[in-house]
C-alpha cells in the first residue's frame, strides 16, 4: 500500500478532531445548562463526530483515488525555519527593543536571509523604510506605541 | 430605492471615498500582478487599513483592491504566462500567445474593455437584484439562516473540484473548530482556551486570514525557491499599439455579451467564484466556436481572452450579492470582507439593505467607479506599474512579511498574536502541502459563531426537536437544495461510472 497525500491528512485530521472531541467534554457548563437542548458542548460534539467520520472517509477514499504521494523534493524547508524564527524573535524583540530597532533587525535579517549580502542595500531598503513607518504610526496617526521594556529600563522612560 | 442610490452616490462621491477607490486598484493592481499573491491575500493586507476608516469607506477600498488585483493578475498572465490568481490562469490560456506575438498592449487593452464589460453589466444587475433578494430576506427566520449557512458551506465543498469535496469539507470542519475557541457567544463560558487567557477573545479573523492567506502564500513561495527565479524581462518598448479595429470588436463582442451574463450568474451561486467562472466561460466559448476557429484557442485567439476576462469581473460582482443581502460570503475574498465588515460593526445581510442604506449602495456605486478607474487610469498607466515587478524578491519578501505581521500587531498589540501567526502559518504549510483548500476553512471559521447563535436559538425555540429544519417550507427548500448539491457529485459520479460500463 502506498501512503499518499490523502492517507497522511486524513490521519492527521482524525487525531485532531479525536483531540477536540475529548476537551469538548471539558468544557464547563452554567448550572441547569446540561438540560438545555443546546449548550456550550453541542456544537463542538457535533463538529469532533463530524470531523472524525470525514477523516476516515477520506483515507478509505485515498488509495482508489489514486492520489499522490508526498514529496519534499524541491522545497527548501532551511530558508522557512529562518524566516519563521525571525518572525518569532521579531515577536520577542517587540517586547524588549520597541518598534523602531525590532523593524530595521526584522528587515536586514529578512533580506540576509534571502540572500542579500551589500551592506548598502541592506541599510538602504530598512533604515529609512523604518522610520518612515514609525514617523507615519507615531507621530502622523498618533498611534501610541510602547518602547521596548530594555529601553525603559535603560532610560526609564 | 431611488433615495437608496442618491445616498449611496453620495457617501461614493465623496472626495475621500473616491481616493479610496483610486488607491485601491492601484493597490490592488500592484499586489495582484505579483505572482503568487491574488485577490484574497491582496484584500487581507488591506484589513487592518480599514480598522481605522468609517465602514463604507472600508469596504470601498477592499472593493477596489479587489478589482485592481484581479485585473493585475490578467496583467501578468498576459505579460509573463505567470498568472497571481487562479482567476485568471485562463487569460493566460490565450493573452500570453497574443503577447508574444506583438501585440501586447491589444491583449491588455482588450482585458480591460472587457473586464469594463464585465463588471459593468454585473454593478448593473446588482443594482436590481440586490434590494430584491434583501427584501425577500427580511422574512426568514434563524432556522431560515440556519439552512442557509448549511448550504453556503456544502457549496464550497461541492464546487471545490475533483477528489477535493472531502477535504474541502474537512476543512469548513476545522474552520467551525476554530470559531469555537474562546468564549461561547451564548454562555460565555470558555471552551478550548486551556486556560490561556490571551485566547479567551478567540482566534482574531484578521490573525487566522493574514497566517493562512498572506504569510502562507509568501513563505510557499520562498519553501518553492520562487524568490531565485528571474522574472522575465518585460520589453515596455515592445508593448504594441492599445487600440482595437472595428472588425476585432464585433468579434468579440457577442462572446463579451454572453460571458457578463453568464459569469454574474456563477458569481452569485456560493462557492463558485470568479475562478470557476472563468473556467466555464473559456468552455462556453470554445463550444460556440466553429470547427475552424476552435483550432485557434490557445494560440491567441481574442474571443479566448475575452470571455475569461469579461466572466471573472462579472462573476466578482456577483459574488457580491449574497454577500450584501444574506450576509453570506460567495468566495474567500468576499469572506474576508465580511469579516471586516463585522469588525467594523456593521452585519451584512437583509437587515444593512435598511439599517445602513449607505454602505450598501455605496458599495455598488463605487463598484461601477472601481471599473472605471481600471479603464482610465490604470491601463494607461501599466508600462509604469509593472516597472515595479523589477523590485528584487529579496526585498519584497520581507516587506510583505513585514505588513502581514504588523497589520496583525497593530490591532491588537499583544505579541502573543505574533507567535500565533507563526503556529497558524506552520498548520497552513503542511495543509497546503497536501493539497488543503484553505478558503473553505476561512469561511467555516466566519460563518461558525453566526450558525452556532442561529442553531442554538432554533433549537430553543422547538424546544430541542430538529422539526425546524422542516417545518417552514423556506427552510426545507434551502435544506434540499443543500443536500441536492452535497449529493450531486456523488451521483453524477455513480451515473457517469455506469456509463463508461
Amino acid at each position: 500500500m502506498v501512503i499518499t497525500k490523502d492517507h497522511i491528512g486524513g490521519l492527521a485530521f482524525l487525531c485532531l478532531s479525536a483531540a477536540y472531541g475529548y476537551y469538548a467534554g471539558d468544557i464547563s457548563m452554567i448550572p441547569g445548562d446540561e438540560y438545555e437542548p443546546f449548550n456550550a458542548q453541542t456544537l463542538p460534539k457535533v463538529l469532533a463526530l463530524l470531523g472524525c467520520i470525514l477523516s476516515i472517509a477520506l483515507i478509505l477514499n485515498a488509495s482508489r483515488n489514486g492520489g499522490e504521494r508526498l514529496s519534499l523534493k524541491g522545497y527548501d524547508f532551511s530558508i522557512v525555519v529562518k524566516l519563521l524564527a525571525l518572525v518569532v524573535l521579531f515577536g520577542l524583540a517587540l517586547e524588549w527593543f520597541g518598534f523602531l530597532i525590532s523593524t530595521v533587525i526584522f528587515l536586514i535579517g529578512g533580506y540576509w536571509v534571502l540572500g542579500e549580502r551589500r551592506w548598502k542595500i541592506l541599510i538602504l531598503a530598512s533604515l529609512p523604510f523604518g522610520l518612515f513607518i514609525w514617523f507615519a504610526l507615531s507621530q502622523l496617526l498618533d498611534i501610541y506605541l510602547a518602547p521596548g521594556r530594555l529601553i525603559t529600563m535603560l532610560f526609564g522612560v | 430605492m431611488l433615495d437608496g442610490i442618491f445616498v449611496g452616490l453620495g457617501t461614493a462621491v465623496m472626495p475621500f471615498n473616491i481616493m479610496m477607490v483610486v488607491v485601491g486598484c492601484f493597490a490592488g493592481t500592484f499586489i495582484g500582478m505579483l505572482p503568487g499573491l491574488g485577490p484574497i491575500s491582496a484584500v487581507a493586507l488591506m484589513i487592518p487599513i480599514t480598522y481605522g476608516l468609517d465602514p463604507s469607506s472600508g469596504i470601498i477600498l477592499m472593493a477596489g483592491v479587489y478589482y485592481g488585483a484581479v485585473f493585475g493578475g490578467s496583467t501578468s498572465s498576459i505579460l509573463i504566462n505567470a498568472p497571481g490568481c487562479s482567476s485568471t490562469v485562463v487569460t493566460s490560456f490565450d493573452g500570453y500567445p497574443i503577447a508574444q506575438k506583438g501585440q501586447a498592449g491589444k491583449a491588455l487593452a482588450l482585458a480591460a474593455y472587457c473586464s469594463f464589460v464585465g463588471g459593468t453589466v454585473g454593478a448593473i444587475i446588482l443594482l436590481f437584484a440586490a434590494p430584491a433578494l434583501a427584501s425577500v430576506a427580511l422574512s426568514f427566520q434563524s432556522g431560515d439562516y440556519f439552512a442557509l449557512m448549511v448550504l453556503g458551506l456544502t457549496a464550497v465543498a461541492a464546487f471545490s473540484g475533483k477528489g477535493q469535496v472531502i477535504k474541502a469539507m474537512m476543512m469548513t470542519v476545522f474552520g467551525l473548530m476554530i470559531a469555537t475557541v474562546g468564549a461561547d457567544v451564548m454562555t460565555g463560558v470558555p471552551r478550548f482556551t486551556f486556560g490561556n487567557i490571551d485566547l479567551i477573545d478567540g482566534v482574531s479573523f484578521l490573525l487566522l486570514a493574514m497566517a493562512t492567506f498572506a504569510l502562507t502564500e509568501v513563505i510557499m513561495s520562498v519553501m518553492k525557491g520562487q524568490h531565485l527565479e528571474k522574472d522575465p524581462e518585460i520589453n515596455m518598448a515592445a508593448l504594441g499599439s492599445m487600440k482595437l479595429t472595428k472588425e476585432e470588436v464585433k468579434e468579440v463582442a457577442p462572446t463579451v455579451a454572453r460571458s457578463s451574463v453568464f459569469g454574474f450568474i456563477i458569481g452569485v451561486l456560493p462557492g463558485a467564484g470568479a475562478t470557476i467562472a472563468s473556467f466555464l466561460a473559456y468552455g462556453m466559448e470554445r463550444n460556440f466556436a466553429s470547427a475552424k476557429e476552435k483550432l485557434k484557442f490557445g494560440k491567441g485567439a481574442l474571443r479566448g481572452l475575452a470571455a475569461p476576462e469579461t466572466a471573472n469581473n462579472a462573476a466578482s460582482t456577483g459574488s457580491f450579492v449574497p454577500l450584501l443581502t444574506l450576509g453570506i460570503p460567495g468566495s474567500g475574498t468576499t469572506a474576508i470582507m465580511l469579516g471586516a465588515l463585522i469588525a467594523a460593526g456593521v452585519q451584512p445581510g437583509p437587515r444593512l439593505f435598511v439599517d445602513n442604506p449607505d454602505v450598501f449602495w455605496s458599495v455598488i456605486i463605487s463598484m461601477y467607479f472601481g471599473n472605471l478607474v481600471l479603464l482610465i487610469l490604470n491601463l494607461p498607466l501599466i508600462p509604469y506599474i509593472s516597472r515595479l515587478l523589477a523590485i528584487p524578491r529579496q526585498i519584497l519578501i520581507p516587506l510583505i512579511l513585514f505588513f502581514s505581521i504588523t497589520g496583525v500587531y497593530l490591532v491588537s498589540f499583544n505579541t502573543f498574536d505574533i507567535q500565533m501567526m507563526v503556529f497558524i502559518t506552520v498548520i497552513a504549510l503542511f495543509l497546503k502541502m497536501l493539497d488543503f483548500p484553505m478558503a473553505p476553512m476561512l469561511l467555516g471559521y466566519i460563518l461558525g459563531d453566526i450558525m452556532e447563535q442561529n442553531l442554538s436559538r432554533s433549537l430553543v425555540l422547538s424546544d430541542g426537536s430538529l422539526a425546524f429544519l422542516w417545518e417552514r417550507p423556506l427552510t426545507l427548500t434551502i435544506m434540499v437544495i443543500a443536500i441536492l448539491v452535497l449529493v450531486m457529485p456523488l451521483i453524477s459520479k455513480v451515473f457517469g461510472k455506469k456509463k463508461v460500463a
